[in-house]
């Protein structure tokens, strides 16, 4: 009993990793910029079909084809932010969310136009299994956590350290002062995007070499990434890491002790009753 | 605010839909209509909640699903008349969206959308692993038809019961009940102020919506005869959003417009086949960053210039 839970928690640990990328780009711009962007798990799925395609089709190595893919993620952010939401910037919220949408459709038409409808797994040759007592850890898993806390550090370490992290904390507290400040305000949504949808992209390689890539996977993960943000609070670092790694584990016990059908519907029913009891999140300030 | 209801467009837009059925060239456009005509109904509730209120809920094809999925089963496992069973829908989707409205209210802006969101995923996902009742994603055919199955008579039925709605829905609009809603819109915490208890208000268009959804989903089971829980996810709940955009919130005219296009504009897209998805979400961008006042708020500003008026005017 106590080794099935400490194994459904490694299990849990790879896919929360994949959460918290995602929450982090989610939370990153819904705080600086207050868009609930419904578009990053489609856009972030084209990095991990990128990934796909350079390593089978171009024969390039695993460790080439990631930062090609992370360097095309950033720059697809950039136009993103500059083509599609920069336009609805001043207009009511909702219809920044009504772009996502639209957006979200175009991206999904795209990848299924690229790459088809059949999923695709992206090959890495990582099959050894370490074991651990009682514990099998699948190599793949292993490197997935760990690039997952390697990036997230990394992340920390920009928005806490440099000035353009601190540009952008500075926007997210308090936009018209840090304007007053001399903070350009037009290039940090263009970091913001970059940044943010790199991160997607490492999620969706991550997904592409764990699982699968196909249709409407993308749009799955962007609600669980809300799902996380709620968890957490939204805007929160802190709180999207917690709700990450908080959903993942959660899920894969349930899915290893309840039912795979409905592990779902577990990860939801505990966001509506956090919700409930504590509306800002786990990590989030009051409002 | 005093609003004037123009009769003359909607007379005519009545007597056109009412010929509809002798001036259709092709039997695939009175199927098409039929599907729009529903979807007029699910729009209308959709707008109540979206457009009056201003809560973007994202969860009504969830509660078409329950509509469907309650009508179908009470008639085939139970052997209800299939009035009976229409009727029932929107009783059985009221409950449902009174259980899931009182927490997700207690919530505003994207919080209440994503948590919408999550209902809806929810609904489908019961509806694929419950598959004692449901049948799971094979889903259930063989759904009684009215009239054995004749689309004109089923067409008539639509028509009817999507302009009485819309008509209910001019009504709500227009009572002290709407005027709470558009105030909620406008500055909740003002209505709050004033002692007036926003909370019912909101639970009330939340659960009207529903009601709407669950009768729209009940025609739907009963004029296709099979449903299956593909149908009732979140790109159509999607498309009850974009409904109500395309045609302009808050207004009366809008969803009932609005429907007919996310109906139309896909089949008429068809010629893109594959890059229909692409093209559609192009339009929904476009749309919304260059006409964010719809259809119906573009022809009103346009007609106020024409016969050079400033003012509202209202429909």
């Amino acid at each position: 009993m106590l080794i099935e839970i400490l194994q459904q928690t490694i299990n849990g640990l790879a896919i929360g990793g994949v959460y918290v990328l995602i929450a982090l780009g989610l939370t990153t711009v819904f705080g600086i910029l207050g868009i609930a962007h419904f578009a990053h798990g489609s856009v972030s799925m084209s990095g991990g079909y990128l990934t796909y395609f350079l390593v089978t089709a171009q024969g390039l190595p695993l460790l080439a084809a990631i930062p090609a893919a992370l360097a095309a993620g950033f720059l697809l952010g950039v136009l993103v932010e500059m083509l599609a939401y920069r336009p609805v910037r001043h207009a009511n919220h909702i219809n920044a969310f009504i772009v996502a949408l639209g957006l979200t459709m175009m991206v999904e038409g795209i990848n299924l136009q690229l790459f088809g409808h059949e999923q695709v797994v992206i090959p890495t040759g990582l099959n050894r299994v370490f074991r651990l007592g009682g514990i099998t850890v699948p190599e793949l898993r292993l490197y997935v956590i760990i690039a997952a806390i390697l990036l997230v550090v990394a992340m920390m370490i920009f928005v806490e350290r440099t000035k353009t992290g601190q540009a952008i904390r500075a926007v997210a507290e308090n936009r018209d002062a840090a304007i007053l400040m001399g903070v350009n305000v037009k290039t940090i949504p263009l970091i913001v995007f970059g940044m943010s949808t790199a991160l997607g992209v490492a999620a969706g390689i991550m997904v592409g070499a764990l699982f699968a890539i196909a249709p409407g996977i993308g749009e799955g993960l962007v609600v669980k990434g809300f799902a996380v943000l709620i968890l957490g609070g939204l805007g929160s670092f802190p709180g999207a890491i917690l709700g990450g790694t908080v959903l993942g584990i959660t899920e894969s016990i349930a899915a290893g002790f309840i039912s795979s059908g409905y592990k779902d519907v577990i990860a939801f029913v505990v966001m509506i009753i956090v919700l409930l009891i504590r509306p800002q999140g786990l990590l989030g300030r009051a409002p | 605010m005093k609003r004037s209801l123009s009769f003359l467009p909607w007379l005519l837009a009545l007597i056109v839909l009412a010929m509809l059925p002798e001036l259709l060239p092709v039997k695939y456009y009175l199927h098409l209509s039929i599907l729009a005509l529903i979807w007029v109904i699910v729009a209308q509730g959709q707008n109540l909640i979206q457009g009056f209120t201003g809560y973007v809920s994202i969860v009504q094809a969830g509660f078409m699903g329950i509509g469907a999925y309650g009508s179908a089963l009470l008639s085939l496992n139970l052997q209800w008349p299939l009035w009976a069973t229409v009727a029932m829908a929107p009783v059985i989707t009221a409950l449902f969206a009174l259980l899931t409205g009182y927490p997700s209210l207690r919530v505003k802006g994207h919080y209440f959308a994503i948590v919408t969101l999550a209902f809806n995923l929810i609904i489908v996902i019961v509806l694929v692993h419950y598959s004692e009742l449901t049948k799971g994603e094979a889903g259930i055919s063989n759904i009684p038809k009215p009239w054995g199955g004749s689309r004109e008579a089923f067409y008539y039925l639509a028509l009817v019961l999507a302009s009485a709605l819309t008509l209910l829905a001019a009504l709500i609009a227009r009572s002290r009940v709407g005027e709470i809603l558009l105030a909620i819109r406008q500055n909740e915490d003002l209505v709050a102020a004033v002692g007036i208890a926003a909370w019912k208000y909101k639970l009330f268009a939340f659960v009207v919506s529903a009601m709407y959804a669950g009768l729209g989903g009940a025609l739907y089971a009963h004029f296709q005869g099979f449903i299956n829980p593909e149908i009732f996810g979140v790109a159509q709940s999607l498309d009850a959003i974009l409904a109500v955009i395309l045609g302009g919130a808050g207004t009366i005219a809008g969803p009932a417009i609005g429907a007919f296009l996310v109906v139309f504009l896909p089949e008429l897209l068809r010629f893109a086949d594959s890059f229909r998805l692409i093209l559609y979400g192009l339009i929904l961008v476009l749309a919304t960053i260059f006409m964010p006042i719809g259809i119906v708020g573009i022809a009103r500003s346009g007609f106020a210039r024409m016969t050079g008026r400033g003012g509202q005017h209202g429909g």
